[in-house]
């Protein structure tokens, strides 16, 4: 091993807990697990933008505000020319190598660092979505809902094992270990114990423009509320992080001054300070050794390509949905199948967030170059009552219907000239719309023709779980490491359809109260016209694969996370996730990683308010 | 959000087809050898020359993978070609090319702003010991600290963290070996190769086929070499080379030469400088941006106040100075009918999709 890609504690031997990942999931759960006394070992496949992240001192990054280096050269994502994915919208037409599934990055921190890191909880209702419209199925008469009732068979929908009441102390936990910036003006929001540890920063232009915009449209009978968004960016001095300073180079960027709360500045720090922890970064886990219901070891491709094992007594999957499916499926069992996968769930229930998104333009710039990339939202095409426990009833031609949607962010173009002007002008627009070179290029250029005037916005809806939407092994392509690549078979529900259509008039209001002209609706995220179009998810929301429940048959892990059929694996990610809710996942992954984490810990009390300074 | 979303209509699909053959007067290039992509499981490089200077560079690229701080690599920062790939000619065809690309008016053009010299520092980045892909930051030096007591710019500049490289990893160096000299001589399997319709042609050799079938170009169009032609003949000479089926596509990527060029122009007009184009940052200039703008940002938080300032001349929740009469009232600079039609050709092409596909958009 090339001994610089370590941190934390180079003499640890013995390890008790093994972490596949070093995000949102992975670097919670070792945080959790060493707050819980386990002796851990992160495995990062990613490179390391913190030199010295387990120094005394918190360092500065290697992130800058550089558009080359993260938008055209991709410094933090997996290239896809040495691991490839292939996609197809069905199971009876051939998968073809398609970039738009290699979204999330890979570093130390996760993908996490990459977004504009927006935090907003989930639910009661998205804990309890099947029983609760099942129920209101029962007792509201013509009331029909796509992937339910009669036509339940068409969708996979499960309760959560557990409730937004038990997973509260933890998103409390959460939100003070990221250190979030928000406050209560979303009415739809659950109800919360505290407040968030911060207050919200600077709004900006764009944000009070569509907000403005918002206050104007009424979604039967009652006027849309927008809120500001959460997100885990420091608007005071707080963990010994400074306070943001609306750079603008927020999503797609890292933070250059640590005010984003990476989870490797947060938990992860706090794990490699603790002296239980150690990570190797550049270490590409492709199998994990084990003996059908058991694993012994993994083995993983360091940043020399040496290939190298790594044992410990217990096992954590954290390297995003569509990885941790497919390192089980790398995986076999002596009686010849993949690992964890007896109930032939693994892979299954794939879920993103189908993205609806209007824009248009505005007259004056709105220098989205200056901020958090979003600071404004809605929440009212959620589609839940006040609260968030109750689907909201609409009228619906006579009859009743129900619209689960999403949380709707707020933004723009981000002010970037090669890739929000200048790549699409030259290359995405048609001859004739666009501008290829010259004058009309340098002048469509200075204009800042869209990166100074084009406002988006973008409606996360809920993404009903289907068998059908999955992840397996591609049966040719495979990687630079020889590894049968991950196979995505997706095709949208007519659940989040229906949602997208009924709430993009009312998105298309918004943007033109906001005083835009051109409104137009952006082709739908799963639009095939092949061969001109073949379009996979391009949300890098990713859900599922790994399904938490109490049915072994019908489930891949249990309520406390680990593998029904694997005695000491566990997953800690997004891929446990029963269904996908309707906003930014990320707070849930990391709540509901500290709780799998302190069950793995022997369930340790994780401490209460702000955590100690690392 | 960097989710602008249009419609993404393949301008050409690739598939598998020949490639052109390189100059035969120019030798083969050939990557160094490196033992960071020997150690790759399924395959060795090819065996390759190393130049004496080569050499140097990589000899010292292992006594710093050796040291225990792993230092990021400092290379010279200049406005001027440093590692030469191109002949003089072919780097006079080249900065003719960026400046019809990005013309100069009142503002520079791609040859004022180095975009020549930023493609060759590409070219060339692993004859420096593979440096210079990715700049370090965090800061660059061009703002200063905010003075977080009154919530104002301070006196007090971070030093240029641009002039340092981030070392690229195992997995980094190999693409980009491949991007440069092509996934064959960078040791991609060929089953890898295979799977994304065939081999990648290097961007070297790209360049020096493509200028040579530019000159050609501009030699039976108009009887001279690009650079030696009137602006008026580069011009019509230029819309010609992106006429359909003038330039050959390269078939992995699915662009032409030109594609490439105008990426490249767009790439070093407008990436920080040190990359070697925008120089002094006059391509952020005529956009009326700041760039890299950390530490300073746009809002400072104040302990005095308690509470955020935002800058006057940059302000984040109110529009920009320039556009606001003395009323308050907002009053938009009008956009060139170019930058205007480009808008209007948007909206029309978004509604023109959703009428031949209903459903596409709604």
């Amino acid at each position: 091993m090339n001994s610089d890609d370590v941190l934390g504690n180079r003499a640890l031997r013995h390890f008790d807990v093994c972490v596949i990942g070093s995000g949102a999931g992975g670097g919670t759960a070792a945080y959790a697990l060493c707050k819980g006394g386990k002796n851990v070992l992160v495995l990062e496949c990613g490179h390391n933008p913190w030199p010295g992240l387990d120094g005394d001192e918190l360092p500065l990054p290697n992130h800058s505000n550089d558009e080359l280096k993260y938008a055209v050269r991709t410094w933090l994502d997996p290239l896809a020319m040495l691991e490839p994915r292939t996609f197809r919208s069905s199971a009876s037409i051939d998968a073809a190598i398609n970039p738009d599934v290699n979204l999330l990055p890979r570093a130390v921190g996760g993908a996490f660092q990459h977004a504009d890191a927006k935090t907003p909880r989930f639910n009661i209702l998205d804990f309890q979505l099947k029983s609760t419209l099942e129920a209101l199925i029962g007792r509201t008469p013509g009331l029909a809902i796509p992937g339910f009732g009669t036509d339940a068979a068409s969708a996979n929908f499960a309760d959560w094992p557990l409730s937004y009441d038990e997973l509260e102390p933890y998103y409390r936990h959460a939100e003070a270990l990221l250190g979030v910036q928000g406050t209560d003006d979303d009415p739809f929001a659950s109800p919360r114990s505290t407040p968030r540890p911060m207050p919200p920063g600077v709004p900006m232009y764009l944000g009070l423009l569509l907000s403005e915009g918002a206050r104007q449209v009424s979604l039967q009978g009652s006027t849309l509320s927008p809120h500001t968004y959460p997100a885990a960016i420091n608007s005071r001095f707080y963990d010994g992080r400074p306070p943001c300073v609306d750079c603008g180079w927020c999503s797609g960027f890292g933070c250059p001054n640590n005010a984003k709360g990476s989870p490797a500045v947060t938990g992860l720090r706090r794990a490699l300070r603790s002296g239980r922890c150690q990570l190797r970064y550049n270490a590409k886990v492709v199998q994990l050794l084990n003996d059908g219901g058991h694993v012994s070891a993994v083995s993983y491709v360091d940043g020399e390509g040496q290939q190298k094992l790594a044992t410990a007594d217990a096992f954590v999957l954290a390297a995003s949905p569509i990885e941790s499916a497919r390192l089980c499926l790398l995986s076999p069992t002596p009686a010849g199948g993949a690992l964890g996968d007896s109930s032939g769930q693994v892979g299954r229930n794939l879920m993103f967030h189908l993205q609806a998104n209007v824009n248009g333009f505005i007259p004056q710039r709105i220098h989205g170059q200056r901020g958090r990339a979003v600071s404004h939202g809605i929440s009212d095409f959620r589609g839940v009552e006040p609260g968030g426990a109750a689907p909201r009833l609409f009228d619906a031609n006579g009859s009743k219907a129900v619209y689960l949607g999403g949380i709707t962010e707020f933004g723009g173009s981000q002010g970037l000239p090669i890739t929000d002007d200048g790549f699409v002008m030259a290359f995405q627009l048609p001859s004739g719309v666009g501008a290829r070179f010259g004058t009309r290029l340098k002048n469509a250029m200075r204009d800042g023709a869209l990166s100074q005037h084009l406002i988006s916005t973008i409606m996360q809806s809920e993404d009903a779980p289907q068998l059908t939407n999955r992840v397996d092994l591609d049966p040719t392509v495979r990687d630079i490491f020889g590894l049968p690549v991950a196979r995505v078979t997706y095709a949208a529900h007519a659940y989040e359809l229906h949602a997208r259509n009924f709430y993009l008039p009312y998105l298309t209001q918004v943007v033109t109260n906001a005083g835009a002209q051109g409104v137009f609706v952006a082709p739908c995220d799963t639009l095939q016209l092949p061969p001109l179009v073949v379009s996979a998810p391009n949300s890098r929301h990713e859900m599922g694969t790994l399904r938490m429940g109490p049915d072994p048959a019908t489930s891949v892990t249990d309520p406390q996370g680990r593998f029904h059929d694997v005695d000491n694996l566990y997953a800690c990610d997004g891929s446990v996730f029963p269904t996908s809710s309707g906003y930014n996942p990320t707070l849930t992954i990391v709540a509901l990683a500290l709780k799998i984490a302190q069950g793995i810990a022997g369930n340790r009390p994780l401490e209460e308010g702000p955590p100690a300074r690392p | 959000m960097r989710n602008l979303k249009l419609p993404k209509v393949r301008r050409d699909v690739p598939g598998p087809g020949a490639t052109e053959n390189g100059d035969a007067s120019r030798p083969p290039v050939q990557p160094p050898e490196r033992s960071l992509t020997a150690a790759l499981p399924l395959h060795l490089l090819r065996a390759a020359r190393l130049t004496r200077r080569q050499f140097l560079f990589a000899s010292g690229a292992v006594a710093a993978l050796a040291s225990a701080t792993r230092p990021s690599v400092v290379r010279a920062f200049s406005l001027f070609r440093e590692e030469r790939f191109f002949t003089d000619a072919e780097f006079a065809t080249l900065e003719a090319l960026v400046d019809r690309i990005l013309p100069p008016d009142r503002d520079p053009g791609g040859k004022e702003l180095g975009v020549a010299v930023y493609i060759e520092r590409l070219l060339t980045t692993f004859d420096c010991g593979g440096v210079g892909l990715y700049r370090r930051g965090p800061y660059s030096g061009r703002t200063p600290y905010p003075d977080y007591q009154l919530g104002t710019p301070s006196s007090r500049f971070p030093e240029n963290g641009f002039l340092r490289s981030i070392r690229a990893s195992r997995l980094q160096e190999l693409y980009w070996r491949a991007q440069l000299y092509g996934s064959e001589a960078a040791g991609i399997p060929p089953e890898l190769d295979t799977s994304q319709g065939g081999p990648l042609v290097g961007l070297r050799d790209l360049y020096q086929q493509g200028l040579a079938e530019v000159d050609a170009v501009a030699t039976s169009t108009a009887g001279q070499p690009y650079a030696l032609l009137s602006v008026a003949d580069q011009d019509v000479v230029l819309a010609q080379l992106d006429s359909p089926g003038v330039l050959p596509l390269d078939p992995r990527r699915g662009k032409t030469f030109l594609d490439i060029v105008i990426q490249h122009v767009l790439e070093g007009s407008f990436s920080a400088p040190e990359y070697g184009g925008n120089r002094n940052a006059q391509g952020w200039q005529m956009l009326g941006i700041e760039g890299d703008n950390q530490p300073l940002g746009y809002s400072i938080f104040s302990f005095e106040l308690g509470t955020y300032r935002e800058r006057p001349d940059h302000p984040m929740s109110t529009p920009n100075p320039d556009e606001l009469a003395p009323d308050g009232s907002v009053v938009p600079i009008p956009l060139t009918p170019d930058g205007a039609s480009i808008q209007q050709g948007i909206t029309q092409e978004t509604r023109l999709l959703s009428l031949i596909f209903p459903g596409a958009c709604n």
